[in-house]
């Protein structure tokens, strides 16, 4: 009995910390640090909008949520550029290693929709769209399943947007709202990124 | 009702032992059996811990660092983890209980079934944990109430209904496996709410697929996940049935004869084909099912009181209930289902070349099958209540005799001179001087068992050196 005392907390212990490695913004921080400082040939302008890799300034989002949260999530991704799932630890490996810095990342311009604020972020080899992914969208509940839906057609590096390399994409069933937000903030990415 | 010195009267007509037991086996001059260590057991707690790994990890690469913004992201984050955690666990479960051989040998009936009540805890937690979590978080997202949220889920969400199904039936299970309550239930309606668990396992599978964010989209997540569930299935058909069944067709046991130790134990002989090439160890059991009517349906765990001569098989039991009631009159010839043998209690597990056994009653059974495998100089303390009790007398005079062991029966209640001399550290120290670098094999009640390893930590023996054989959940 002892010991199934001890693995619940285990767990319970494993578990939080699981989640709070995820959810804090400075663990990414400190991963990105490296990749950060490399990554700013990106044309990355300073003005709010045009965005970039870095953004060492929070800048106040609409829905207001941990506004730091988002440039982060974004920064490992950009160098290894190879698919939705960033492992941070990867990042710094593949910048320096990368024969081809081309890869760029733009972020689209947040939009407020039914459920909740996203913003699409695209990562460009040259002019070809290579990996997109969108942000900020709800993951719990009923919007959660649209989220998912939406993500799964649309983003990565074999999704809708990278085959047709534009943003006029199919409306997923079920989910019109989260895909025209999805669509409009990629419309902009998309013109941002000339 | 008075029982003669050999307790003839016990005895069914047609046996033709003096005292009770036929003489064992002609023991071969030195057979040195080849330790198994503790390698299996690490190699198969290492894989434990890296499928472990395995199963969280999806999560962790498909989750952007700090996307986790608001509360129901978080709730929905953890959720998603307890229930990985909670869909890798019952696998263990499931396959802890396949019977698998590799299993029964490396870690032990009695390992198995101690962790299998711990993960279980741990699962049902897990489960629970898992549930409340994520009807949380999306009753925050969907602006809905708790309750209400419940119903959005059985009703818009595929396979939910099966899966709250399959929660209901790990609590039971999960509640019924608390002793207090399980010592209030037949041993047989604990049993079969037990094999509801497959179930839980069948009615789970859906909704990790069709609602798991990390194991819906086609991929090697998704199709490893879909792996390990058939390589469980896979080990528990091969554990449950063709593994007994290859094992009964090719050996064939039959009861040869059941002979009155004493007036409440029995041991039955048997025979069979092919008996030399069973690889068993001598402390090792079977689990037995004796094919007659009234008795079939049943299958009990009973250790070989006899170490492995190519010709019998022997067990002998203490009759305590019904079912082993009825095996007093089994006939010869009865066709006996075998599944095993498992279990470490077995000379070969030792970690030092002495050994000391410690018997209660008849929990000598294994340990006299024992004695004949383990080296030279070992050590036997007996406890029994009456000097009628001792099972298997002249067998240990004589197995003392040949393998040079040295035998004490410590005859008396446990408040007794005889025992309180023995029973504590200076007690076993004067008989044992050196049990501190032996190894210590325990046998008996729960509650000798108990003092025992009181009594043997005090003396100084370290703990991996006390191995035990008992059932006791």
């Amino acid at each position: 009995m002892r010991r199934a005392i001890l693995a619940i907390t285990g767990l319970a212990a494993s578990t939080s910390a699981l989640v709070v490695l995820k959810g804090s913004p400075g663990v990414g921080q400190v991963a990105q640090d490296l990749p950060a400082g490399q990554a700013s040939v990106a044309p990355a302008a300073g003005e709010p909008g045009t965005a970039g890799t870095v953004r060492p300034a929070p800048r106040p989002t609409a829905s207001g949520r941990a506004p730091a949260a988002r440039p982060t999530t974004a920064a490992p991704r950009t160098p290894g550029a190879r698919s939705t799932t960033g492992k941070s630890p990867a990042a710094p490996r593949a910048t320096t290693s990368a024969p081809k810095p081309a890869l760029r990342t733009v972020r689209g311009p947040d939009v407020k929709y039914e459920f909740g604020t996203l913003h699409v972020q695209i990562t460009l080899s040259g002019s070809q769209i290579v990996n997109v992914t969108g942000i900020g969208l709800p993951q719990s509940g009923q919007s959660g399943q649209r989220s998912d839906d939406v993500q799964r057609t649309y983003s990565g590096t074999s999704g809708e947007v990278v085959q047709k390399q534009s943003a006029d994409l199919n409306t997923v069933t079920d989910a019109t709202a989260t895909s025209n937000a999805y669509q409009q903030s990629l419309q902009a990415a998309i013109d941002r990124a000339g | 009702m008075t029982y003669q010195e050999t307790y003839a009267g016990g005895r069914r007509t047609g046996t033709s032992s003096r005292h009770g037991g036929r003489s064992a086996a002609p023991v071969p001059p030195t057979p040195v059996l080849p330790r198994r260590g503790p390698g299996g057991r690490r190699a198969l707690s290492a894989l434990f811990w890296l499928g472990l790994v395995a199963s969280v990890l999806p999560w962790w690469l498909d989750t952007p660092a700090g996307s986790l913004a608001d509360t129901a992201d978080v709730l929905t984050a953890a959720g998603r983890i307890t229930g990985l955690v909670a869909g890798y666990l019952l696998l263990v479960q499931v396959l802890m209980m396949s019977r698998l051989g590799v299993l029964e040998r490396a870690l032990g009936g009695e390992r198995i079934s101690r962790l299998h009540r711990d993960v279980g805890a741990t699962l049902l937690v897990a489960v629970l944990t898992h549930m409340s979590l994520l009807v949380v978080a999306y009753a925050e997202a969907d602006e809905q109430s708790v309750l209400g949220e419940v119903g959005v889920l059985l009703r818009d969400y595929e396979d939910m209904l099966s899966a709250f199904a399959a929660a209901g039936i790990m609590v039971l299970v999960g509640c019924t496996g608390v002793r207090a309550i399980r010592t209030l239930l037949p041993y047989e309606l604990w049993y079969h709410l037990h094999l509801t668990s497959y179930a839980a396992l069948l009615l789970g599978f859906g909704h990790q697929f069709s609602n798991g964010a990390q194991l819906f989209p086609p991929g090697p997540v998704r199709t490893g996940w879909i792996a390990a569930y058939l390589l469980v299935v896979a080990a528990l058909v091969w554990g449950r049935l063709v593994a007994p069944l290859r094992f009964n067709l090719r050996h064939r046991l039959r009861v040869a004869d059941v002979v009155a130790e004493t007036p409440d134990t029995i041991s039955i002989y048997l025979t069979g084909e092919r008996l030399n090439q069973i690889d068993m160890l001598g402390g090792q059991y079977f689990r037995w099912r004796f094919l007659t009517r009234g008795c079939w349906w049943q299958s009990h765990p009973f250790s070989l009181s006899a170490a492995a001569n190519g010709r019998w098989l022997r067990l002998t039991v203490k009759v305590v209930g019904s079912h082993t009631a009825d095996l007093r009159d089994l006939d010869p010839g009865t066709r006996v289902w075998a599944e095993g043998p498992s279990g470490t209690f077995t000379a070969a597990h030792r970690t030092r070349e002495r050994a000391l056994l410690i018997a209660g009653g008849s929990g000598i059974a294994p340990l006299r099958a024992m004695l004949e495998e383990l080296p030279p100089g070992a050590a036997l303390i007996y406890r029994a209540r009456t000097p009628a009790d001792v099972l298997l007398h002249h067998e240990l005079d004589w197995l003392a005799q040949a393998r040079q062991a040295s035998v004490w029966y410590v005859i008396g209640s446990r408040d007794d001179a005889g025992p309180r001399q023995v029973m504590n550290p200076e007690g076993l120290r004067r008989l044992v001087p050196d049990v501190a670098r032996r190894d210590v094999y325990l046998c008996g009640p729960s509650g000798l068992v108990e003092e025992s390893v009181r009594v043997l930590r005090a003396a100084g023996v370290p703990r991996g050196q006390i191995h035990l054989a008992t059932f006791e959940l």
